[in-house]
């Protein structure tokens, strides 16, 4: 989980974008099923997190440089 | 009025004054100099006290100035005048514009020549305005600059948002309330970058305001330009090559939204995304966001349903497998019958045959072994009847009829004079029968 933190909504989405296609494939083994599914949830939610959830940090940061 | 001359020879003078007066006589009484459209440029445009005064100037094809004239607009005419300038152009009359000027020559002897402008047609001036800037989109598209910003790749959703306007501006306040106020909870970040939005300073302060947001680009997404909220715009300035290559040529995807419905700008055709107001620009940012938004609900819904399908996949394939079973089973079992039956059948003609064939092979062998046995006995008849035929040339009866007798003593031959003694009866074998004998 540490790696997501610095992941972007573009790398999030596209990877995102990418194992769906895999669970698309009809040769995806059920075998890889839950782990996809698991990260699929993650990825989910760091999305929709950097589009709705504030990110404080760099509110302030662009406080200071517009004074 | 002649003045006295003290020398009979000197020049009669007239005063400056009466001078001046027949100036003004000639210019001030011409029709050809009176209410006469006039093309020129404006210089030096100044107000003072109401009136605007101004350089009426013409230039050749390499900016030489070829005619000038001092030229006013008095107070009494200059508000209306400009009004009706401003509405047409969007302008204010000032330096630097051609202009199609109804001119009047004066001549008045105290101030001297001056052009009175009392009417304009603004007509002109928008033609030229647009002139001009065809001459800035065409030298941008043959510099390739026009669609350069368009080009650059724009962040699936901008949030990341530094804006350069007027921090007062309504144009400014609407852009932010649109953003935050937006009922899907999606989160952007701006930053101001003040600049001055019209007038002389726009291009000056807007340029500084993009070089101020290139030090921190890494911070933002994209850059804002908004102005806007005026029932009469200022949007010259915004036609201008310098700000445009600016623009054209940023690092970040510029949205320009600094118009209204009707109002295009240089500046609008170089921008990355163009809308017609600053509320607009908010509006697109955040479909951006709701589209991802429902992008990323479509998403789930097919990782749902992959899930599912996957799941439902294996357990068909399952099912499958477990009605394959007894039937692969049976076909196992059928084809082992079959060669069962196959070996029933063949094992009892083969053995048919093998006993046949060596049913066959003894046959012959009994044959040869008949055939052999009958040849020994035939060659062992011969053999025999060479014997017999021989023994009976040795046969002692044979001899016997030829004159021999056998003399024996009791069972034994006599085979030597010296076993017979005198007074032995011996009996004499002949061919046809015995006679006993005495020995002397």
């Amino acid at each position: 989980m540490e790696e997501n933190k610095d992941m972007t909504y573009t790398q999030a989405v596209t990877e995102l974008e990418q194992l769906v296609q895999k669970m698309q494939d009809p040769q995806c083994s059920i075998d890889n099923l839950t782990a996809y599914t698991k990260r699929s949830k993650e990825l989910l939610d760091i999305c929709r997190k950097k589009l709705t959830e504030a990110d404080e940090q760099l509110k302030q940061i662009l406080a200071t440089i517009q004074q | 009025m002649l003045q006295p001359s003290l020398f009979s020879n000197q020049p009669q003078g007239i005063t400056l004054s009466e001078f001046n007066t027949r100036i003004a006589n000639v210019i001030n009484g011409t029709p050809s100099l009176q209410n006469q459209w006039v093309i020129a440029e404006t210089s030096d445009l100044r107000v003072v006290r109401g009136h605007c005064y101004m350089e009426l100037v013409e230039k050749d094809a390499r900016g030489t100035t070829v005619a000038k004239v001092s030229a006013a607009i008095w107070a009494s005419s200059y508000p209306r005048l400009n009004e009706k300038f401003k509405a047409a152009t969007g302008s204010d009359l000032k330096t630097g514009m051609k202009v199609l000027v109804m001119a009047t020559a004066t001549y008045h002897s105290q101030y001297g020549f001056k052009v009175v402008i009392y009417d304009i047609d603004p007509n002109y001036t928008i033609g030229d305005m647009e002139r001009q800037r065809q001459e800035i989109l065409n030298r941008l598209t043959a510099e390739g600059l026009i669609d350069m910003n368009k080009q650059l790749p724009w962040p699936v959703v901008p949030q990341r948002i530094a804006i350069v306007s007027a921090a007062g501006a309504a144009g400014y306040g609407d852009f932010m309330n649109q953003l935050s106020n937006n009922p899907y909870r999606l989160q952007f970040y701006t930053c101001l970058f003040g600049a001055s939005m019209q007038g002389a300073q726009t291009v000056p302060t807007v340029m500084a305001a993009l070089e101020r947001i290139k030090q921190h680009q890494d911070l933002f997404d994209c850059v804002v330009i908004i102005r806007g909220g005026g029932a009469t715009s200022e949007l010259n300035s915004f036609d201008n090559y310098d700000l445009a290559a600016a623009v054209a040529r940023y690092p970040l995807p510029v949205i320009v939204g600094i118009g209204h419905e009707r109002d295009v700008t240089v500046l609008d055709y170089v921008a990355g995304k163009r809308v017609k107001t600053p509320t607009a620009a908010a509006e697109w940012l955040i479909q951006l966001g709701t589209n991802a938004l429902a992008h990323l609900d479509e998403l789930q819904n097919d990782v749902v349903a992959a899930a599912r399908d996957t799941v439902a996949h294996a357990r068909e394939q399952l099912g499958y497998f477990t009605s394959m079973i007894p039937a692969s089973a049976r076909r196992i079992i059928d084809t082992n019958r079959i060669r069962l039956d196959h070996f029933t059948t063949s094992i009892p003609v083969a053995a048919n045959n093998l006993i046949a064939n060596q049913h066959t092979r003894l046959q012959r062998a009994i044959e040869r072994m008949t055939d052999a046995v009958a040849a020994a006995m035939q060659r062992e008849q011969q053999h025999l009847q060479a014997l017999d035929d021989k023994a009976m040339l040795l046969s002692p009866v044979n001899t016997l009829r030829r004159g021999y007798s056998l003399v024996r003593v009791g069972d034994k031959c006599v085979t030597s004079s010296d076993q017979l003694h005198p007074g032995d009866t011996v009996t004499m074998q002949f061919a046809d029968g015995t006679a006993d004998a005495t020995v002397k």
